[in-house]
């Protein structure tokens, strides 16, 4: 199925998941609860949905400078997405992908947000920088 | 990416151990990204994550485990550094409902991480608005983690700063360089969407709170897009500026924008556009000011139980229009109101008076610490003139503990003084 390529912060292999995609900007410290992995951000167009264990598709960070450490919070919770698929990189998402290890690409030349649907199955190789969607939400 | 002498020398580990793992994180940042080479800096402004970040319970843990590594051989920083707020001033954190056992936990935390970083050099400012001590010049590269300064910079003084977190700045502090990317590039500097203000509203009418708003209401426009703002008066002061960079700057991720007729690299539209054609243009109108209030404010009835005020610091300015309303008067017993600004203006507000009247009215007026992140622990209705400190107070898992009130600085003096909000209601 579909393959998109972007750049990854890191080798760290290739991981699946169910995708959970937002077009609204994602912040971590404030807007995401680091207990639950839940987007509590008022007015956000995923308020309400948990990120835990997902592959959260999104089109950038946004928020404070603590942005990374509400990263770092929520990854040593446990309640981290297994990996981040972004539009473009925010430096504080990069960096908080960096420190927890976390699987990150971003940069296509697709509209990724537009791509991919909330529920699809999505294969993030982060040695070539690729997404793939294996399984289309039906 | 390409190293010069100096900096392999520091990612081999002749300089110690920290200063190694500075590099490596400034590398891996830099790779990520897709940097080709390190830039020198002249200054950096800190976010420790020990200082700031909720310093007890398990999270003060883990804030101290972030930076360990980093910092545990370092002697020196290689460039002028000033710091964030501490996260809380411990004689005010009970009114502020937090446990003994808490205060306790952050006196451990919060002081040995000042202490360390006061013995390092770094001058203890303890703001979000560390221009009142350096200010930025045309062109220089910087590494700031505050998302207000990082915009105030980039903006005002056309210095060129990423949205950097706690750890690069640190890092960057410690050798000296960050990464070449991003609008340290000139390419990434030009502005891509245009805003403009709708005939139905006016600038120069324009309270604090408006500014707040028309900020919000832009971020929602723009998202990650660099806005060039058209039409904002010259005129337009340090408070006000303050409130329109504090919002775009959390709302949008954006660490640059330009105002026509301002900020040194807009001297025209042109100018701002770099050549390049606007994605988009947005007008501003008095339905989008009314839809940003009505999203800063999340309570419904009327009543409040805590005016939090000073995210980011309070300047003069806002601290002689609390004086305005409250001189001569008693806050409502029901209400407890903290204000905070920097040392050097709470020194200057002494010195004007504006300090013994918001004191003697009943207030709290302290210096250095962090309202928006301490407030997060009350119960009950917060007004606040900061839709930056909106973001927080309602954001976290408040759920139905905590509801917020948006307004004037002004609204929220006089809602002190009734217990009812008195400011707009959407």
């Amino acid at each position: 199925m579909a393959i998109f390529r972007g750049r990854s912060v890191a080798k760290m292999g290739t991981i699946e998941g169910k995708a959970l995609v937002t077009r609204d900007l994602v912040a971590f410290w404030a807007g995401t609860d680091w207990e639950t992995g839940e987007i509590v951000e008022i007015g956000h167009e995923a308020r309400g949905k948990n990120m835990a264990g997902k592959i959260l598709v999104f089109p950038k960070g946004k928020g404070g400078a603590g942005e990374t450490f509400g990263y770092y919070y929520l990854a040593r919770s446990g309640k981290a997405p297994r990996a981040m698929v972004c539009q473009s990189g925010l430096g504080q998402t990069v960096a908080g992908a960096l420190l927890t290890k976390t699987p990150m690409v971003y940069g296509f030349a697709e509209d990724i947000v537009n791509a991919i649907t909330t529920g699809d199955t999505v294969r993030v190789d982060t040695d070539k920088g690729e997404v793939e969607v294996v399984k289309r939400e039906s | 990416m390409q190293l010069n002498k100096e900096q392999e020398d520091l990612l081999s580990g002749k300089e110690g151990h920290g200063a190694q793992k500075a590099m490596e994180i400034l590398v891996a940042m830099g790779e990520a990204q897709g940097a080709e080479r390190m830039v020198e800096i002249s200054y950096a402004h800190l976010m420790p994550p020990d200082l700031m970040f909720f310093p007890y319970g398990r999270q003060g843990k883990w804030a101290h485990e972030m930076t360990e590594d980093l910092t545990k051989d370092i002697k020196r920083l290689r460039v002028p550094a000033t710091v964030e707020p501490q996260f809380c001033d411990l004689c005010i954190a009970k009114d502020l409902q937090y446990p003994d056992s808490i205060v306790e936990e952050m006196r451990d935390i919060q002081a040995t991480a000042m202490e360390f970083y006061e013995e390092l050099g770094v001058i203890p400012t303890y703001t979000a608005l560390p221009f009142y001590y350096y200010q930025g010049k045309l062109g220089e590269h910087v590494s700031i983690s505050e998302s207000i300064a990082t915009l105030w910079f980039n903006t005002m003084f056309g210095s060129r700063c990423e949205r950097d977190d706690g750890v690069k700045s640190l890092a960057a502090a410690i050798t000296g360089c960050v990464p070449l990317e991003g609008v340290h590039l000139t390419e990434n500097r030009h502005g891509e969407v245009i805003i403009r203000l709708a005939e139905d509203l006016d600038f120069t009418e324009f309270n604090d709170a408006d500014w707040d708003a028309f900020s919000l209401a832009t971020s929602r426009k723009c998202k990650d897009k660099r806005p060039v703002f058209l039409g904002i008066p010259p005129t337009i002061g340090v408070t006000d500026l303050k409130h329109l960079l504090a919002v775009i700057a959390v709302e949008s991720g954006l660490a640059l924008m330009h105002m026509v007729g301002i900020t040194p690299e807009a001297p025209t539209l042109e100018a701002a556009l770099a050549g390049n054609k606007p994605l988009d243009e947005f007008v501003i109108g008095k339905q989008d000011l009314g839809e940003a209030y009505q999203l800063a404010n999340t309570a419904t009835g009327s009543d409040i139980d805590f005016i939090l005020l000073g995210c980011p610091h309070l300047t003069l300015r806002e601290l002689r229009e609390m004086t305005e309303v409250l001189e001569g008067k008693s806050i409502h017993s029901n209400v407890k109101l903290v204000a905070v600004t920097t040392r050097m203006l709470l020194q200057q507000a002494e010195d004007m008076g504006y300090a013994d009247v918001i004191r003697d009215a009943g207030g709290i007026l302290t210096n250095d610490m962090c309202i928006a992140f301490a407030g997060t622990q009350v119960t009950g209705t917060i007004a606040t003139n900061s839709i930056k400190a909106v973001f927080f107070y309602a954001g976290f898992s408040s759920g139905a503990k905590r509801k917020v009130r948006f307004g004037s600085t002004k609204d929220c003096a006089r809602s002190a003084l009734t217990g009812k909000w008195e400011g707009r209601s959407e």
